[in-house]
């Protein structure tokens, strides 16, 4: 589903350029919850950027379901409706109620007549379990129902992919919980889930895979039975020293 | 005890009353000084008054009967030709002529009133309309200078550099003499026209900026956002961003057009008849210097509270979502 080769983004700097993303490759298969670990500035929301082009990177290939993000002919805007991301902000339009930010998309860019995207925003809505702040304007929610707002407003546009940069770290402890419900309901549904995260029970339980990225580098890319237990690398087994 | 007591306002208050009566008393005595007489009783006619339409005999003839009917008369004429018998109307107090009076062809039999509208009101309604027009004008070429000026493509970003600091570095009156007399003499065009224009690329330029700060202040993540959806950036900036900086720049905006409304009295000089012209030309006949320019003050100062209470309550109207 999602094909990365020998991917660079460099930051330049005031200073020296900062190789943010270096030389990564990897996939990810269809249905596969990739979980992506590691240190700040490690380059791992770099990365996941990177994927649906919000990024735009230096070198190397991104292939999403068989469309490569740098071809010639490449229409991102048409890769990008069939890849959702959640945001560490949330992001939602604060000018919008929660139904139209869920709806807005769907109408501009899937066309969808106005009773379809309703319909399919209130269901979308009753599965974050927010069905009834529908009509509320986003600055009325709390961090985790904005969230889930933001997951369903992806989820919208039927994408084939979900990105998840950091869904949980701007939120207040109590509410971690319902959003790594959500993530978890739709990884068991099948969704193919790239996340950066720093919650490593989400990891342990949910992931299919684990990447621990440094300095731009995927350092090991393991199971996450192996990779809790037995890091091979180095600076992956100071990390979870640090942060279990 | 609490720890905060709110200071007393009263003798602050009373300070501000004392400042108030000292300048009400001020102005009094300086006028007084001068020997100036004011003479209030002239301003309400030119905003409203009465003209007195002369009716006039069509026919030779004699005054065969005045019926009064309330405040008008109706007088019939018989022609000495013969024939129906001719009707005309007067107010009553000008009656000129009696029954059985002869008239001849043209005489004065008296008078109709009608109601007509005076400089004072036909002069600020042509600085509303002016406003409005080069306001509405203004805007529509502040949101797309404003657009280019952030736009990828060096020559929209060049033009629209050149044209704000070209607009900001000049002032206003020059730039309507130079719309009038050059460009207004080339392009052959009427003088509201050259007015507006210059009024409204004027406030285009200033427009621009704010508009351009607004787009800037709206957080990337929001179009970060849209994009993730696939939006293109046209449908990005059009239903995420622009509605979201307008709200945000309404403020500064309706600075702007009570700017606008007060820079119009400038198009005076090219001949315009607005209010500032109005009331120059009213004083030239009725020397009531004072009263005149304090009431096209007031005026001036009528429309643009209108304007910043209407402006006022959109806001409050657009912070729902807040």
């Amino acid at each position: 589903m999602i094909e990365v080769k020998n991917l660079v983004k460099v930051f330049e700097g005031r200073g020296k350029p900062v190789r943010a993303v270096d030389n990564v490759s990897t996939q990810v298969n269809k249905g596969e919850v990739v979980v992506i670990i590691g240190p700040s500035g490690s380059g791992k929301s770099t990365f996941l950027r990177c994927l649906n082009g919000l990024e735009a990177y230096d070198d190397g290939q991104v292939i999403i379901d068989g469309v490569d993000l740098g071809g010639s002919k490449t229409n991102i805007n048409m890769v990008r409706r069939e890849v959702g991301m959640v945001f560490q902000h949330f992001n939602l339009f604060p000018h919008k109620t929660v139904l139209e930010n869920v709806t807005l998309a769907q109408r501009v860019v899937r066309k969808r007549k106005a009773a379809e995207a309703d319909a399919k925003a209130m269901a979308l809505l009753t599965k974050v379990g927010i069905a009834e702040k529908a009509h509320e304007y986003p600055s009325r929610l709390s961090g985790g129902q904005q969230q889930r707002v933001a997951i369903a407003r992806a989820l919208a546009m039927d994408p084939k992919v979900m990105l998840f940069d950091e869904p949980t770290s701007a939120l207040d402890p109590e509410m971690v919980g319902e959003v790594l419900d959500v993530m978890q309901q739709l990884a068991r549904e099948g969704m193919t889930m790239a996340v950066v995260t720093h919650e490593m029970g989400f990891a342990r339980e949910v992931a299919h895979r684990v990447m621990f990225m440094d300095v731009g580098k995927v350092l090991e890319d393991a199971p996450p039975a192996a990779f809790f237990t037995a890091p091979k690398d180095p600076r992956a087994q100071t990390f979870l020293k640090q942060v279990l | 005890m609490p720890l905060k007591r709110p200071p007393a306002q009263w003798p602050w208050q009373a300070l501000l009353a004392v400042i108030l009566l000292s300048l009400a008393a001020g102005i009094w005595l300086a006028t007084k000084q001068v020997n100036y007489e004011w003479r209030w009783e002239r301003v309400p006619q030119y905003f409203f008054y009465q003209h007195e339409e002369v009716q006039s005999a069509p026919v030779v003839g004699a005054v065969q009967k005045v019926s009064p009917e309330g405040a008008y008369s109706k007088v019939e004429i018989a022609p000495q030709s013969g024939g129906q018998p001719v009707v005309v109307r007067v107010e009553t107090d000008t009656l000129k002529v009696r029954a059985g009076d002869a008239v001849a062809e043209g005489a004065d039999i008296g008078a109709e009133r009608h109601w007509k509208i005076g400089p004072l009101t036909r002069g600020l309604w042509v600085t509303i309309w002016i406003s409005f027009l080069s306001g509405f004008f203004g805007l529509l070429i502040g949101l797309v200078t404003g657009l280019c000026r952030l736009s990828p493509n060096p020559t929209l970003r060049g033009l629209a550099v050149l044209y704000i600091e070209l607009i900001r570095g000049t002032p206003l009156l020059v730039q309507i003499f130079i719309f009038y007399f050059f460009i207004g003499t080339v392009l052959n065009l009427d003088r509201i026209v050259a007015g507006v224009g210059a009024l409204a690329l004027f406030v285009g330029a200033y427009t621009a900026e704010i508009i351009r700060a607004g787009i800037q202040s709206i957080a990337k993540g929001q179009s970060e956002a849209a994009r993730s959806l696939g939006m293109t950036s046209t449908e990005t900036m059009l239903h995420i961003v622009l509605p979201q900086a307008l709200k945000r720049v309404l403020p500064p905006l309706a600075g702007q057009f009570i700017s606008l409304i007060k820079d119009s009295s400038l198009v005076s000089v090219i001949a315009i008849t607005d209010l500032t012209k109005s009331g120059r030309e009213i004083i030239t006949s009725s020397f009531a210097t004072f009263e005149i320019w304090f009431t096209v003050a007031l005026l001036y100062l009528a429309v643009t509270s209108l304007l910043s209470q209407l402006l006022f309550w959109l806001e409050r109207r657009f912070a729902r979502s807040d």
